[in-house]
C-alpha cells in the first residue's frame, strides 16, 4: 500500500469515530449557541461604541463572535487530548504502534484525521456564525475552511504531544484543561490587540501577539471584514505564514516523537 | 436514642469521607495553583480591559462589578473537582471499593457532598479576602448571608457535579457536560453583565437569569460587599435554600444508583 493511502486510512479511522460523537456534537452546538445568541449579544450590549475605534469599524458583537469560532475550534481540536487518553486506557495506542505502518506515517494519519474531524465538528457552528455575518461568498468560505484545518492540525499536534508525554488520563484533563482555559484568556478572542496594549501589561501584549489564536482569529477577521486590516497589527500573509509554521513546526515535533521516542506501557 | 446514635454515626462517617476527599484536594497543588492564577488572571485581565471599554452608565466599574462573580466561579471550579473524582471512580469501578467500607451508603454520598462543599468553601477564602480589599468590607449580618449564600451554591455545585458525572461513564462527555454546564449557568446569569443588559437582549426570555443559583449567589454577594443595596434577599435565599435542596436528593439518587450497579 502507498504511504499516502496509509496516512488515508489512518485518518479515515479517525473521521469513523465522529458517528459516535453525535451525543457531544449537540452539546458543543447548545453552548456555542449560548454563546453567541446570549453572552456575545448582552456582552456588546454593555461595551461602548469607542471600541469599534479599535476595529476599524467592526461592530463588538461581530468582532467577538468570530473569536468565539475560533476558541471552539480551538477547545474541539484540544478535546482530541481526551480522546487520545482515552485510546491509551483502552490498549488502542498498544495496537496501532503494533501495525506494519510506519510510525511517522501513522503520525501524520493521526493529525489529518484529528484536524478534519474537528473542521467537520465546527461545521454546524462555522455555518451559525457566517449566516449572521451574512458571509456568502465562496472564495472567503473555503480559505477560512483551509485556515481552519491548518490551525487545528497544529493544535492536535501540540495535544498528541501533552498526552503521550503525560501519559496519565487526570493529569492530561488537569493540564489540557488548564492550557485550553490560559491560551483563550490571553488572546485577542474578547478584546482587539490596541485594547490590550491600552492596559500597559506588557507580557500579556506579547502573549497575545504571539498566540496562534490571536492570529486565527484575526485572519477570519480581515477575511470577513477587510476594514479590520486597517487597525491589525499584523496583516494576513503573516497570520497566515505564522500559522502554518506553528502547524508544521509541531506536526514535525509530533513526528519525531512517534518515531522516536513514543513507548507503551506506563499510562497512570 | 437510637435515632439520635444513627445520626451520630451518620455525621462521623460522612465527616471521615469528607477528609478524604479534602486531602486528596491538596494533592493536586499544581492544578490549584493554575486555577488561583487563573480566576485572579480573569478578575485582572477581564476586569481591567472590560472597565476601559463598558459603558459607564451601566456598569460605572468592571473590576467591582465583576468581582462577585469571581467569587461564584471560584465556588464552581473547586466544589466541581469532586464530581471529577466520582467520575474517575466509576469508570476504574472504584466504586466497589467504597461499597465495600464500613460505612453507609447514604453517609458516604452527604461525605462526597460535604467534601466538595469543604473544597469550595476553602478555596473562596483567598478571592473572599480579595473582595473584601477591592468592594466595601461586609458588616457582620452580611458576613452572615456571605457565609449563607457560599454554603448553598457549594452544595448546589457539589450535587450537581456528582449528578452529572453519573449520567455516563464517557471521559470525553464528562468534561463536556462540565463545560456546558458552565456555560448556561455563568452566561445566563448576571455575572458578566447586569440584569438591564439582558431584558434588552434577550427580551421575556431574561427573566430565566433570575432563577439561575448563579444569579442568587451573586446578588447576595453584590448585597453583602456593599455593590448593590436593593435587593430581594429572600427571594434569593429561599431559592437558593430550594437548589440546594433538589440538587442533593438528585445527587443522593443517582449517585445510589450508580453504586448498586
Amino acid at each position: 500500500m502507498s504511504r499516502l493511502k496509509t496516512i488515508l486510512l489512518v485518518a479515515t479511522w479517525d473521521l469513523m469515530k465522529l458517528r459516535n460523537q453525535k451525543v457531544f456534537v449537540a452539546m458543543r452546538l447548545a453552548w456555542f449557541t449560548v454563546q453567541v445568541l446570549v453572552f456575545a449579544r448582552a456582552i456588546s450590549y454593555i461595551v461602548t461604541r469607542t471600541v469599534e475605534n479599535y476595529t476599524g469599524g467592526v461592530e463588538y458583537y461581530y468582532f467577538y463572535i468570530l473569536g468565539v469560532y475560533t476558541t471552539l475550534l480551538y477547545s474541539t481540536s484540544i478535546a482530541r487530548g481526551y480522546m487520545v487518553a482515552e485510546e491509551f486506557d483502552d490498549g488502542i495506542v498498544e495496537y496501532h504502534l503494533s501495525l506494519p505502518v510506519k510510525r511517522s506515517t501513522l503520525a501524520i494519519g493521526r493529525v489529518l484525521g484529528g484536524g478534519v474531524s474537528t473542521l467537520i465538528f465546527t461545521l454546524p457552528m462555522m455555518i451559525i456564525v457566517y449566516t449572521v455575518l451574512r458571509v456568502r461568498d465562496p472564495v472567503i468560505v473555503a480559505i477560512s475552511l483551509a485556515s481552519a484545518l491548518v490551525f487545528s492540525a497544529g493544535v492536535v499536534s501540540l495535544v498528541i504531544l501533552l498526552v503521550f508525554t503525560i501519559k496519565s488520563t487526570d493529569l492530561t484533563d488537569i493540564i489540557v484543561g488548564a492550557i485550553d482555559a490560559l491560551l483563550v484568556r490571553l488572546s485577542t478572542v474578547f478584546y482587539p490587540l490596541p485594547v490590550i496594549a491600552s492596559t500597559g501589561i506588557a507580557p500579556y501584549y506579547v502573549a497575545a501577539t504571539l498566540n496562534p489564536i490571536s492570529h486565527m482569529s484575526d485572519f477570519l477577521r480581515i477575511l470577513v471584514f477587510p476594514e479590520y486590516y486597517l487597525v491589525a497589527p499584523y496583516g494576513p500573509l503573516a497570520s497566515i505564514l505564522y500559522l502554518v509554521g506553528f502547524s508544521m513546526g509541531l506536526l514535525l515535533l509530533a513526528i519525531e516523537f512517534y518515531e522516536k521516542k513514543l513507548e507503551t506501557g506506563g499510562w497512570r | 436514642m437510637e435515632v439520635i446514635y444513627d445520626f451520630f454515626e451518620l455525621t462521623t462517617q460522612a465527616y471521615t469521607v469528607a477528609l478524604r476527599d479534602l486531602k486528596r484536594f491538596w494533592q493536586n497543588i499544581y492544578w490549584l495553583a493554575g486555577q488561583v492564577a487563573m480566576n485572579i488572571a480573569d478578575l485582572l485581565i477581564f476586569g481591567l480591559i472590560f472597565r476601559g471599554i463598558v459603558r459607564p452608565d451601566l456598569i460605572p466599574d468592571y473590576i467591582r462589578f465583576i468581582t462577585p462573580g469571581i467569587l461564584c466561579l471560584s465556588i464552581f471550579i473547586s466544589s466541581f473537582t469532586i464530581g471529577r473524582e466520582v467520575g474517575v471512580e466509576l469508570r476504574r469501578e472504584v466504586t466497589h471499593y467504597l461499597v465495600s467500607l464500613p460505612i453507609t451508603r447514604g453517609a458516604l454520598v452527604a461525605g462526597r457532598v460535604l467534601g466538595g462543599v469543604l473544597r469550595g468553601l476553602m478555596y473562596q477564602v483567598g478571592f473572599l479576602i480579595l473582595a473584601v480589599l477591592i468592594m466595601t468590607p461586609p458588616t457582620l449580618d452580611k458576613w452572615i448571608l456571605i457565609l449563607a449564600a457560599s454554603i448553598f451554591i457549594s452544595v448546589t455545585m457539589s450535587s450537581l457535579s456528582i449528578t452529572l458525572v453519573t449520567l455516563t461513564r464517557d471521559f470525553n462527555i464528562q468534561a463536556a457536560i462540565r463545560s456546558l454546564v458552565y456555560f448556561v449557568f455563568f452566561f445566563m446569569s448576571n455575572v458578566f453583565y447586569p440584569e438591564r443588559a439582558l431584558r434588552a437582549r434577550l427580551g421575556p426570555v431574561a427573566p430565566v437569569a433570575l432563577y439561575s443559583p448563579v444569579s442568587m449567589a451573586v446578588t447576595i454577594y453584590r448585597y453583602g460587599f456593599g455593590y448593590s443595596t436593593e435587593v430581594d434577599l429572600v427571594f434569593n435565599t429561599a431559592g437558593l435554600l430550594l437548589w440546594s435542596t433538589a440538587t442533593v436528593l438528585l445527587a443522593y439518587k443517582l449517585y445510589i444508583r450508580n453504586l448498586r450497579r
